[in-house]
């Protein structure tokens, strides 16, 4: 092997915080050890770029690429397959070093350390680079092209839609006993148990009734939606009469306005833990004020809110429903406003923009509140798929895939990340069934690259590996040795972290390349 | 197995700091398997005890590699070169490993980086607990397989003592009554009349009591004849 690098620094990205000093960079990884060569493009994911790559990396024999400034996920996918298709290069010899993220952001203020930062991190991302040794991928046929379906809302109705349409044979998974026209075959009163295999031959164990089943599937999409119902219990108790904030939107929508003071308010939230659950509550809260205010406009629109999230073109919804005189206060959530049901329905709150404390009659109070399903704790357990620390299910990267979640052929939409308003989580379920429907439109699936690996002489089979993976990748082989199931293993180097007698390693993050980084960032020199 | 557990940096520092070449083993056994003295924690003490000695403005110079079982001879004798140029070997096995170096190298100082604790099981990952004391005179059959000498701190023979609070014992609340969970492991296997039946006080000539204890298998011992065959063949 040759080891020679070929250093890329995107302009674009480079000079977007506009703390970097581009050319300089250029020149430390110039001078660096192992560096073939070292060129600044202007835009790294764009076509012309990409070939002009390709065509310095063939001319000047280099054999691996580090790209400068980006972290991977954000980098567009064209530009490592034509690295790996025109300069024949082993796909898992391409890195990134992420100088914006880690060193321009956050030194934003102070220049110089940013720029010292920059130039140790890539010093360091390339002595790694240099180490790196080329991995491959094993293929295997699915068995089906099945695309199981978790949840029949608005999102898991629209997935499933949209994979049965591309011929996928979709199941729905319900847990409630709802009937609905779908495509494909939909399952009632059942819940997912557990998973085994792996993507594009996963096999699930749902409990449906009182039986038990097992479905194989090439992919499956979460879709378990929002919760409107219990998170707001004080709220009911405080105010007998309060509602969801949905029976409004569907009363509005059927053309029944309320009269008299309506009041809409969010949850006080003081450790601000819940705030990523309120954007949808918002938008559903604006449409309906407007509506109101529209249709019945002797009905006085209250909005109680500790802080407004009208994000995008939701705040247009904002501006209208300000310009038909709906009523905004926000209160302090530490002070969060007090019910009293003796004298009527009246609420007491304290305006911080006015700051000044208002005493509100009202005839129908809404909770503007949803919190993410409950459930998803136990679906998450049943995908091994981790969770995101609202309680929603974590999704993949926000720009290259966010209706994927971090493992590969299960795909996640609408509120079962955290909540979203109708039309997103029609267009999200859209997006995941496409992609599941892709997914398993392939045929065959691929796997391996950055896995573990076992060193048989080392190994004691103490066993501490299989009781240690969250995806049950370890086994103990015929040999009576640890072997890793290469399909299962997600590369996250807990096994090799524990493994008592260093038996494991994690492909490219073996202990020579993480120390090697490590005491070049530290000493700046190799 | 055997379950150890590493002693404080600063215990072992100061047991090695008169010296200046140090040559820690570990153990690729039992110690290994419970987290104590493995590849990977021979490696994190070298590292450690590197920086300990840096930062306290000592000389030394510290190696470290393990050996597939430490209590056995021929392996120990692979790595002699290693022992001999060592001034102080750092044992990371469990007090057998120790001995076992120190017994073939008299003349070398063997102190030991583990506090071998007891025989245990992996109850989940990172919780070992006792259930064998050693004592020589296994009794479980009548004891729905708990043993009440290793798992109750008065290692009473004939039910629980006073003590005995909601299945947990008097000594520690976290630690379940032995005689509780006899009488409920025999409860479950309909066999309760062994409660009643009276062991008399326990033979402990068997166990370390009796002194230190040597097990010899004549049938599995080489003859005499065997051992001349050996001695001519190397």
């Amino acid at each position: 092997m040759k080891r020679r690098v070929q250093v890329v620094i995107c302009r674009t990205c480079s000079g977007a915080a506009d703390v970097l000093d581009v050319d300089r960079l250029l020149r430390v990884a110039s001078d660096a050890p192992y560096v073939g060569s070292a060129v600044i493009v202007n835009y790294a994911c764009n076509k012309k770029s990409i070939s002009e790559i390709v065509d310095d990396a063939k001319s000047k024999e280099v054999d691996r690429l580090l790209l400068v400034p980006c972290s991977k996920k954000d980098v567009s996918p064209t530009l490592f397959q034509a690295y790996v298709k025109k300069a024949k290069m082993n796909e898992f010899l391409m890195e990134t070093v992420d100088l914006v993220g880690e060193a321009a952001l956050p030194h934003r203020d102070d220049p110089a350390r940013a720029q010292a930062k920059a130039e140790a991190k890539l010093l360091a991302a390339i002595a790694r680079t240099a180490l790196l040794e080329p991995l491959h991928k094993i293929t295997e046929d699915m068995r089906t092209k099945n695309v199981v379906v978790i949840g029949a809302g608005v999102a898991g109705v629209e997935a499933a839609t949209t994979a049965a349409n591309l011929g996928m044979h979709t199941i729905i998974i319900e847990k409630s006993e709802k009937k609905l026209k779908v495509p494909g075959v939909m399952m009632t009163k059942s819940r997912v148990i557990s998973t085994e295999g792996h993507a594009g031959n996963y096999s699930l164990s749902i409990e449906a009734g009182e039986k038990r089943e097992t479905l194989e599937c090439a992919a499956v999409v979460v879709a378990s939606g929002g919760d409107w119902s219990d998170a707001e219990r004080r709220f009911i108790d405080a105010a007998p009469d309060s509602k969801p904030l949905y029976q409004l939107d569907r009363d509005v929508s059927e053309g029944k306005t309320p009269d008299g003071t309506v009041i809409i308010i969010d949850t006080p939230d003081p450790e601000g833990a819940r705030t990523a659950a309120q954007d949808f509550a918002w938008e559903e809260a604006l449409d309906c004020a407007i509506e109101i205010r529209k249709k019945s406009p002797a009905t006085e629109v209250y909005l109680l809110f500790q802080e407004m999230r009208a994000m995008g073109l939701a705040e247009l919804a904002y501006k209208e429903a300000a310009g038909l005189g709906v009523t905004f206060v926000r209160y302090d959530a530490k002070r969060p406003p007090e019910f009293d049901s003796e004298d009527g329905n009246r609420v007491t709150v304290l305006d911080m923009a006015q700051d000044e404390t208002l005493s509100i009659a009202f005839d129908a109070l809404y909770y503007a509140s949803v919190s993410p399903n409950p459930d998803n704790i136990a679906i998450a357990d049943a995908l091994r798929i981790p969770m995101s620390p609202s309680g929603g299910i974590r999704r993949g990267s926000i720009q290259r895939g966010p209706v994927t979640t971090l493992r590969p052929g299960i795909f996640v939409c609408g509120s079962a990340k955290f909540p979203k308003s109708e039309g997103m989580a029609r267009l999200e379920g859209r997006a995941a069934g496409l992609l599941a429907a892709q997914f398993a439109a392939a045929g065959e699936v691929e796997s391996g690259g950055s896995v573990a690996e076992v060193a048989p002489e080392k190994c004691s089979a103490c066993l501490t590996c299989v009781r240690t993976c969250p995806y049950e990748a370890p086994f103990i082989g015929v040999a009576g040795k640890a072997e890793i199931a290469i399909q299962m293993c997600q590369g996250c180097g807990m096994c090799a972290g524990i493994c008592p007698s260093k038996a494991i390693e994690l492909h490219h993050f073996t202990d020579e390349q993480l120390l090697t980084e490590a005491a070049v960032y530290l000493r700046g020199d190799f | 197995m055997i379950i150890a557990e590493r002693k404080p940096l600063g215990e072992i520092a100061m047991m090695v700091a008169p010296h200046e070449k140090v040559t820690v083993i570990g153990c690729r056994s039992c110690v290994a398997i419970c987290l104590a003295g493995g590849e990977k924690e021979v490696d994190t003490l070298v590292s450690a005890m590197k920086l300990k000695s840096m930062n306290e403005g000592r000389t030394q110079y510290f190696d470290g590699f393990v050996l597939e079982r430490q209590c056995e001879k021929e392996w120990v004798k692979e790595v002699e070169d290693k022992i001999l140029a060592a001034d102080v070997v750092l044992s990371m096995s469990c007090s057998l490993g120790a001995q076992t170096i120190g017994d073939l190298y008299p003349e070398k100082i063997v102190v030991p980086g583990l506090n071998t604790a007891m025989f245990g099981v992996p109850e989940e990952q990172g919780v070992w607990s006792e259930k064998c004391l050693g004592c020589g005179d296994c009794i479980i059959h009548t004891t729905g397989g708990i043993c009440p000498i290793a798992r109750c701190a008065k290692s009473m023979l004939n039910g629980p003592c006073g003590g005995s609070s909601n299945g947990h014992c008097e000594v520690n609340l976290e630690i379940e009554c032995a005689w509780y969970a006899i009488y409920e492991r025999l409860k479950l296997q309909d066999r309760l009349d062994l409660m009643d039946t009276v062991r008399p006080p326990k033979e402990w000539s068997t166990s370390h009591s009796g002194g230190r204890r040597v097990i010899v298998r004549e049938d599995a011992k080489l003859t005499p004849h065997q051992i001349r065959g050996k001695e001519a063949s190397l």
